[in-house]
């Protein structure tokens, strides 16, 4: 493992160097390829649960963008997130589902963009009382589930790093809020990932 | 071309998930997440019932669970006695030793004489209390009526009051007993028939000796009430010296689930009773032996004897005497204090004694040495 990633870091700094020196090294199989229109990430995600200000969500997502300075398309997230108190053992799944602007501009190597997304994060809620089996609680009394739906928003900033071919590093993350009970929670979330744009 | 049609069609989805979006606004639903808050139902809930009228009229009538602990008398007490006075000690400051023994109070709640309560339980028994290994174990409880007069709503559990000991063992605090009364319990002794609550975890071993029920179906496992008729103290003697569990009659066994109605007869206060509220220092049938102080201890109100001691805990001193000294009449707690004139804290046969008073005893010994 070890081994591995000081290869990648060796491979990345010596990309780094024959960016700056002209294209000595891309010639040799890190070139990349002028960017289209269409876009496409996915990655790891970690955030602030969903109608929840403890904890940490953590799961998938990803996302599909069509534009060039101007910027559309559609996001998608999963994430699970767990807490308990001396009752309860609550499990939260939220589904983020966003439609998303942003405004993007290409650096050399990089995408760098602010990106705006709206849109509902379905939370699904398992709650199981703690001992309840234990006790030989049965039905409600031992596990229940609800689901809801919350309008929410996310403001991410945004770096794509052109690594290979088509291939690009994403880093994005930013503050998110939500409507739940009438009032607006605050929060965040990231990604960690990979970005493919042909 | 073709590339200005896709970005076409992604912008129109996206306003149209963005439409979608405004709608979902309007008609989300939310509220229904109750997250870590919101009520919380009971593990399990017993109906309790008392019988009869209590003797005196109750400040604060209460009822509480507690579960026992495993315990098992000093030999001193099931011996046979060396003398009417050793009798006496044993009568006045021995416990049945098939009677129960508190380990803690779970819960506590009022109840009103001939009106059914209810006693919800939020917590399941701790490891403490249960007895077994992970794969095996139960726990029993008792429903103890009692009348909370100092009104702390909880039955505070006392202990025996013994005579102060002599060295660093003399260090120590009193503590005053609670002025609450015990009026019934609906597990009080296996001497009588009686009901318990049991929790089971895992398979049950009919083997234990822990409150058995041989002859009874086993618990269920979970929360149960179960039953015994009980067995004479003569048999349960008779059948520890054999090595066996004493028999029940299966006739008198009963089995229900956790919320069947268990009924508590009150009655006035008695010894078997009081012990109930009252828990051991000691459950492994070991005997503390004390060093006896320089001033002569305040015996008013106690019985004491002289006699030897069990040949298991003498070792090689055969011809060391002890002084047994019961607890006052007036006492919540039955007990005994037992006083060598040599021993250790731990091992009264100890080679190298923390004190040896044979040679010197104090000028208060009332025993041969």
């Amino acid at each position: 493992m070890r081994r591995s990633l000081l290869v990648w870091l060796l491979l990345v700094l010596c990309e780094a160097t024959a960016f700056a020196e002209g294209p000595l090294l891309t010639e040799q199989g890190w070139a990349v390829r002028p960017s289209g229109r269409l876009s496409l990430d996915a990655g790891l995600i970690l955030g602030t649960p969903a109608a929840w200000q403890t904890g940490l969500s953590a799961g998938v997502g990803g996302g599909v963008m069509i534009g060039r300075r101007w910027a559309w398309g559609v996001r998608a997230s999963w994430s699970t997130a767990t807490e308990s108190s001396l009752a309860w053992t609550v499990t939260r799944q939220d589904v983020r589902v966003r439609a998303v602007g942003a405004i993007q501009q290409t650096a050399g190597r990089g995408t760098f963009a602010l990106r705006l997304g709206l849109g509902p994060t379905v939370v699904h809620e398992d709650r199981v009382r703690n001992q309840g089996k234990r006790a030989g609680l049965t039905g409600s009394d031992l596990e229940t589930s609800a689901f809801t739906t919350l309008p929410a928003a996310d403001l991410e900033a945004v770096v794509a790093v052109r690594v290979a071919g088509s291939w690009a590093l994403i880093v994005c993350g930013g503050p998110s809020v939500l409507i739940a009970d009438g009032t607006f929670h605050g929060g965040w979330t990231t990604l960690l990932g990979a970005g493919w744009q042909p | 071309m073709a590339t200005v049609r896709g970005a076409r069609f992604f912008g129109a989805v996206g306003v149209g998930i963005a439409v979608g979006v405004v709608m979902t606004v309007a008609a989300a639903g939310c509220g229904n997440l109750k997250g870590l808050g919101g009520s919380q139902p009971p593990l399990v809930t017993f109906n309790v019932m008392t019988t009869g009228a209590a003797p005196a009229a109750p400040r604060s009538l209460q009822v509480a669970l507690i579960w026992g602990a495993q315990w098992l008398t000093e030999p001193f007490c099931v011996l046979p006695a060396e003398s009417d006075k050793a009798a006496a000690i044993i009568a006045a400051g021995c416990r049945d030793p098939f009677g129960f023994v508190p380990a803690r109070v779970a819960m506590s709640v009022p109840i009103t004489p001939d009106a059914p309560a209810s006693l919800s339980l939020f917590d399941l028994p701790s490891a403490d209390v249960m007895v077994g290994d992970i794969t095996a174990r139960v726990a029993y409880g008792s429903l103890v009526v009692y009348d909370d007069r100092d009104k702390s709503g909880t039955l505070e559990l006392a202990t025996p009051h013994r005579t102060p000991s002599g060295g660093r063992q003399g260090e120590f605090e009193d503590a005053a007993d609670s002025a609450d009364v015990v009026y019934g319990a609906s597990f009080i002794t296996m001497t009588a028939p009686d009901q318990r609550v049991a929790y089971r975890e895992g398979k049950f071993n009919a083997a234990s000796a822990f409150y058995p029920r041989s002859g009874c179906d086993d618990p269920p496992p979970g929360f149960a009430v179960i039953g015994a008729g009980g067995f004479t103290r003569e048999a349960g003697l008779a059948s520890a010296a054999a090595g066996q569990l004493p028999p029940e009659d299966p006739s008198a066994c009963t089995k229900a689930p956790a919320d069947a109605v268990i009924n508590v007869a009150l009655q006035a206060s008695s010894a078997d009773l009081r012990e109930v509220g009252c828990v051991e220092r000691a459950n492994d049938s070991s005997t503390r032996y004390r060093e006896p102080p320089t001033d002569a201890p305040d015996f008013s109100g106690r019985l004491t004897a002289c006699a030897h001691l069990p040949a298991f805990d003498a070792g090689g001193q055969s011809s060391l005497i002890q002084l047994v000294v019961s607890g006052r009449a007036d006492d919540r707690c039955m007990g005994l204090t037992h006083y060598t004139l040599r021993g250790c804290r731990e091992n009264v046969s100890c080679p190298v004694p923390d004190w040896d008073f044979t040679a010197t005893p104090p000028t208060w010994w009332p025993c041969p040495h």
